[in-house]
């Protein structure tokens, strides 16, 4: 891709089980204190952990509180000039399946509030933006927005960027990966031998994305995007679909494997996605480059997980501590650097991984401002 | 910013209830890939083969994603049944051109949009960007609403099944064909309307070149 312009993150904010704020959320994660529990709410069949907000928020008044939060942090006026850019697997169906348990048919479901675009809907209806456009790739959906705010914005064709990854809880998520068996009942713990699942989570992740360096920001360095080709829940076991969109960001980051001084994984805590993603990684940066996944603390927030996971990135780079696989014990994937503490260090460049159903896969490049 | 593309080739469907004959045993040899096929992963095959496009980067659009899915599920749930994991597998938005993908073992990368009634121009947006980076791709649409009770919500669309793809490369040339004067079917979904118009626009005996504002 032709580059124009240098692209920033510069300013974030975050809601999810690990914290009310970045810092809470960053802290957590380094020192190991997890936001899953075990919810009796969702099925009389079985008690998964899941990741719900600290506190009851309403999901769409989070939304636009966040939102207004990078407002005021940046001293921008307004967003007229900004193109938002959602990133959502679920977007309204809490609400369609609220008012459809309650009515038992569909005549009180608003398609305005059911569907994706319910998170684009709920902001423009509080702020003016440049124009919108909403990504739903499943886990990939918020990693794929930031990926396209690169493009747009390093090609010059807008001026800004609001990067929105947003999902809440639903009893279809939950149910759905009840159902494929793939839900723990305690914290998930990636990449060890005794893993038996993942925990889904609700988050909100904002980032404000632009052209200038502002302070404390990180540079977005590059996106690398592939197709398994393969199935619609198993990744490619050798995770080939994860070894091309890596080699990809690296390529549009120009970036050889031993720049990258992390490598915060998709890691979700399922074997199938781990060791295909292991794989993938010992096969392009054998087992020198740091690896951990922080799903263990913040659960998998699906389709905000790339925002959210990319809000951990920046702070890697700006806090110098790279953050530990929380409960892994004992490796299952042991031909990479996996960290079983955290540990304060140099980082000059970040890899973020973010994989999904569909085999949709996005990893991203963050690297600090020099 | 404008840009130019070129419809190198262009493909539309609708029915008011279900689109009959999507020549799926054909495009789709093999049962066990077959009988797992959304709707709209069939159109979407149907729509990609007679644009001729196997490889190659899709921008894919739906303002309401496998709905059916979405619906079997919610109704699962309520009676309190088990939810069929092939119905949550096929229930993301991005299922139909993920199959499309395996069918065709397309590794490049593929993002859907959804955007309301304005997915198709979102698409349109979407794929004059990536089209900078050169290549010929796909923009493709698709809604399937063709759900049980579906009248209890809609009111406005007569079609429930409806989808378009577009094969558009990045051009140089003057426009042909103005976007905004195209007329639409409003019996479609809104988010459907721009795509369609456009591929039942096109004209095989000239160059069609529409212009995209950002």
């Amino acid at each position: 891709m032709t580059t124009k312009n240098r692209v920033y993150l510069t300013s974030s904010t975050s809601l999810s089980c690990a914290g009310d704020s970045n810092q809470a959320l960053f802290d957590n994660v380094v020192n190991g204190v997890t936001g899953i529990a075990k919810d009796p709410n969702y099925f009389d069949s079985a008690t998964p952990a899941i990741g719900k907000f600290t506190q009851n928020y309403n999901f769409h008044k989070a939304l636009v509180s966040q939102c207004q939060y990078i407002l005021d942090l940046c001293q921008l006026e307004d967003f007229t000039d900004t193109l938002l850019i959602v990133g959502s697997s679920v977007g309204g169906m809490a609400e369609t399946e609220k008012r459809f348990f309650k009515d038992k048919n569909y005549t009180n479901i608003d398609p305005n509030f059911h569907n994706i675009h319910t998170i684009a809907h709920v902001l423009k209806s509080h702020f003016d933006f440049y124009d919108d456009i909403s990504f739903s790739t499943a886990c990939t959906s918020s990693a794929n927005a930031i990926g396209y705010a690169y493009e747009v914005l390093s090609k010059g064709l807008y001026k800004r960027v609001l990067v929105v990854g947003a999902d809440s809880l639903t009893h279809t998520t939950i149910g759905g990966f009840l159902s494929l068996g793939v839900l723990s009942s305690a914290p998930c713990k990636p990449f060890d031998i005794s893993r038996d699942g993942m925990n889904v989570a609700e988050a909100i992740a904002c980032l404000l994305i632009e052209t200038e360096p502002q302070q404390n920001c990180v540079e977005i360095k590059g996106v690398g995007y592939s197709s398994d080709a393969y199935h619609m829940t198993h990744p490619h076991p050798e995770g080939l679909g994860a070894i091309s969109a890596m080699s990809s960001a690296l390529r549009a980051a120009n970036l050889d494997t031993e720049d990258i001084d992390y490598i915060n994984a998709h890691g979700t805590g399922t074997s199938a996605n781990d060791n295909a993603e292991a794989n993938a990684i010992a096969s392009l940066f054998g087992e020198h480059t740091p690896v951990s996944s922080t799903k263990a603390i913040t659960g998998h927030t699906l389709g905000a997980a790339g925002a959210l996971e990319a809000i951990i990135s920046s702070l890697v780079l700006t806090e110098g501590i790279l953050p530990q696989n929380t409960f892994l014990d004992k490796a299952e994937n042991t031909d990479i650097a996996l960290m079983k503490k955290s540990k304060i260090s140099s980082v000059s460049y970040v890899l973020s991984n973010s994989f999904a159903f569909g085999g949709n896969n996005c990893s991203l490049i963050f690297g600090a401002v020099k | 910013m404008k840009i130019k593309l070129e419809i190198l080739s262009a493909s539309s469907i609708c029915a008011k209830q279900e689109i009959e004959d999507l020549h799926t045993k054909i495009l789709v040899p093999k049962m066990v890939t077959r009988r797992r096929l959304t709707r709209a992963a069939k159109m979407a095959i149907y729509l990609a083969d007679h644009v001729s496009f196997t490889q190659g980067k899709i921008i894919y659009g739906s303002s309401f994603g496998e709905l059916p899915a979405t619906a079997n599920i919610l109704h699962a749930i309520q009676k309190e049944e088990g939810i069929s994991p092939t119905h949550f597998q096929n229930s993301v938005y991005n299922t139909a051109v993920s199959y499309l993908s395996m069918l065709h073992e397309n590794k490049e990368e593929i993002l859907t949009v959804s955007s309301g009634d304005n997915t198709s121009e979102k698409v349109l947006k979407a794929g004059a960007i990536k089209a900078l980076e050169g290549g010929t791709f796909l923009l493709l649409v698709t809604e399937t609403l063709n759900i049980d009770a579906i009248d209890e919500v809609n009111t406005c669309h007569a079609h429930l099944e409806s989808g378009a793809a577009l094969k558009v490369r990045l051009s140089t040339e003057t426009p042909t064909i103005d976007i905004k004067t195209l007329p639409v079917d409003k019996h479609l979904p809104a988010s459907v309307q721009l795509l369609y118009a456009l591929a039942s626009t096109i004209k095989t005996t000239q160059k069609n070149i529409i212009e995209v504002a950002l």
